[in-house]
């Protein structure tokens, strides 16, 4: 890869996809850069597969381009290792047997492969599983494997549709943190309906809803922005003189605030810089703090502002 | 390399496969076997049963029973003649001999009297008192009755005219055929059979395309570049050396129950490689139509059907070509390369012809092999490989 640290390492233009009278992807723009963890977020039948098929090279564009920065468009699939949202393995063949095989079709000299097949069953903890059917492995063991056969080439660019689907806490942990050690040297992309795998993963995010991209941007930058933004809750002493009446309208000046019994539920983004003027506010009203609960903005507070509740797929 | 890695992968996919492995090469063997079986068990066979009341003769201080000298004669008659399906047994009861012979056990009764042997003596020596009765019971109706019969009282007459100093008027000379020449029915249905153990690859061929579609595992081998070529040459391979082990296999089984081989080794492996080369790119065209390994076993019935049934591979089928092309009947049947594999094996194996005699069916099976597998390629791309 000959791209400078933080260049674009392919640019998405105008791509669009139509299937008969169905857009799956309409007219959508962003570039990933070198060593990014990029999330593609989106509910169901947002587009999100489609255009990472589109990128893998497996699904032709009706429309728009894809330009890749260091290769030729017909050698991208070499480029890229694309563990799919579905377990795809070789049943009849053992996890080494298929990593192996995988290898020599991109060309892999056969002890290389395997020597690379071993280094990746063990960083995927399935060191004890290399004579293996797949078709025997456990759920969480048959998505580190898949991986692991993304891979196997060392591509550039990795794509990940929903990698940590069907996986346990401690299989999530590992493969989150294989995830980031892999983005020292490689440029991520990945798709996920698990907001808080994407929050702690992605260097920037873009949300996908009916085929277009809503927004691009950070993980941070999203949930300072967008959305009624964090969560204050204080409950207060109780109040028999109307303190806490004059108190909630001095704070509608600045905040949105609702009572709720002898609690003040305070939504406002970057709350907690504000924290210590509220509770000023508080005490020079003469009313008494019991208890102080901050819930940050989330991504997922975030997802749900920009895509609605309706119901998808 | 690519190749060869495919072929390594699709080797051992195929020896995990074991059931349908076995199903395939066990086929033709098993086929052999029950047309083996069907073809010993309609072979004629004649049960003559013989009841002998004879109480015997007494010359001088000599005991004779010609009852029991005409038996021993019947025997060594049955004996000395070559493949003469005839059993001759004794009885003791009439009763008895009169079920088995209801129940079709045996196809013909004969009972010798008490007086025979005396009858024979006294019309030697000129004083005898009328003709002896020898009773024959039996099926009018059947078949077998009436050679039974038939060989009985030729026997019969034949013991007389020795028993009695009889001169012959006339001398009949026989010359058996039929199932004295040196190619039995088992025979002429072998080559059949042995095509039939190569059409049962379409299943095992077409399952090991298919299974790549269904584990949706097409995919990965899209991502890597894999060439369509590169794949189906990979699985070929596998499948062909399938068809040649099937075939030897059923040979074997052949050779064991009588079968002899006469033709040439090579011309009978190149006849065996271009088939199972047909079979597998039809196989082809059912994977590209199917998408999973239990729509093969559904829609592979149809063309397995018209290979076994109208080829003639399960059994002879005659049918009248619409026209010749350089003296070779061009057929509807024609389209199904088994129909030539069997002609040539046919040719080879039971005619004992050369290779230059089969050159119409080679042609025939390379070039419906060509099609077979454009086709198949066409459409599987098509269907399962090209980007949509």
């Amino acid at each position: 890869m000959n791209s400078l640290p933080g260049e674009a390492v392919f640019t998405i233009t105008s791509l669009k996809k139509s299937f008969k009278d169905l857009i799956a992807v309409d007219n959508i723009s962003f570039e990933v850069h070198k060593g990014e963890i990029f999330g593609l977020l989106g509910p169901n039948g947002a587009g999100k597969t489609t255009t990472i098929n589109m990128i893998c090279g497996l699904l032709p564009a009706t429309g728009g381009t894809i330009e890749f920065q260091f290769c030729e468009k017909k050698e991208i699939r070499s480029f890229i290792g694309y563990c799919p949202q579905e377990n795809i393995y070789f049943p009849k063949l053992t996890c080494l047997e298929q990593i192996v095989f995988m290898g020599n079709l991109y060309g892999i000299p056969a002890n290389e492969c395997r020597s690379r097949g071993l280094d990746l069953l063990e960083m995927l903890g399935l060191t004890n599983k290399l004579k293996v059917y797949a078709r025997n492995l456990s759920g969480g063991m048959k998505r580190r494997l898949n991986i692991a056969l993304a891979l196997i080439h060392n591509p550039p660019i990795l794509i990940l549709d929903e990698p940590e689907a069907g996986l346990d806490p401690q299989s999530r942990v590992l493969v989150r943190n294989f995830i980031k050690s892999l983005s020292k040297e490689k440029t991520i992309i990945l798709t996920s309906h698990n907001m808080d795998e994407v929050d702690r993963l992605a260097d920037r995010v873009a949300i996908m809803d009916w085929g277009k991209i809503m927004l691009t941007d950070t993980p941070y930058n999203l949930k300072n922005s967008i959305g009624e933004g964090d969560v204050l809750e204080i409950e207060i002493t109780e109040d028999t003189g109307g303190k806490t009446d004059s108190l909630i309208s001095a704070l509608r000046h600045e905040y949105n605030v609702i009572r709720s019994g002898n609690s003040l539920i305070i939504k406002a983004v970057h709350l907690i810089d504000k924290i210590h003027g509220i509770t000023s506010s508080i005490k020079e009203a003469g009313l008494t703090i019991k208890e102080i609960k901050l819930r940050e903005n989330t991504l997922e507070d975030v997802f749900i502002h920009l895509t609605g509740r309706m119901l998808r797929q | 390399m690519k190749l060869l890695s495919i072929i390594v992968k699709s080797l051992k996919e195929q020896w995990r496969s074991f059931w349908i492995l076995l199903l395939t090469l066990s086929m033709g063997p098993f086929f052999i076997f029950v047309y083996y079986l069907i073809i010993e068990s309609s072979k004629p066979h004649y049960d003559v049963v013989i009841i002998n009341n004879d109480r015997g003769y007494i010359i001088g201080s000599e005991s004779v029973n010609k009852g029991e000298e005409y038996i021993l004669f019947f025997t060594g008659k049955v004996k000395d003649t070559v493949d003469m399906p005839f059993s001759i047994k004794k009885a003791y009861s009439k009763p008895d001999a009169l079920k088995a012979l209801k129940n079709k056990k045996n196809d013909a009764l004969v009972i010798i009297p008490e007086d025979f042997s005396k009858q024979i003596i006294e019309h030697r020596n000129a004083d005898s008192t009328g003709p002896v009765e020898i009773q024959f019971y039996g099926d009018l109706t059947s078949v077998n009755y009436l050679l039974s019969a038939l060989w009985a009282n030729e026997t019969l007459n034949s013991y007389l005219k020795k028993a009695t100093g009889s001169s012959d008027l006339i001398r009949i000379s026989e010359t058996g055929i039929g199932t004295s020449s040196s190619i039995s029915d088992f025979d002429m249905i072998v080559p059949g059979i042995l095509i039939v153990s190569i059409i049962m690859l379409m299943f095992t061929a077409s399952i090991a395309f298919v299974s790549e579609v269904e584990n949706k595992t097409i995919i990965r081998l899209k991502l890597s570049r894999v060439t369509s070529f590169e794949f189906i040459s990979g699985i070929t391979v596998v499948q062909l050396i399938v068809g040649i082990i099937s075939i030897l296999l059923t040979l074997i089984t052949a050779a064991m129950l009588g079968f002899e081989f006469r033709g040439s080794a090579t011309v009978f492996i190149l006849i065996a490689s271009l088939t199972s080369l047909s079979i597998i790119a039809f196989s082809l065209i059912i994977a590209a139509l199917t998408k999973t390994a239990n729509e093969v076993l559904v829609v592979g019935n149809f063309p397995l059907a018209l290979f076994m049934f109208f080829t003639g591979a399960a059994f002879p089928f005659r049918s009248e070509g619409f026209f010749t092309l350089f003296g070779y009947p061009v057929s509807l049947q024609g389209l199904m390369s088994p129909t030539h594999a069997i002609s040539a094996l046919n040719k080879i194996l039971i005619m004992q012809m050369k290779l230059r005699d089969i050159i119409p069916e080679i042609i025939s099976l390379i070039i419906l092999t060509i099609i077979y597998f454009l086709v198949g390629m066409i459409l599987f791309r098509r269907n399962h490989m090209k980007l949509k």
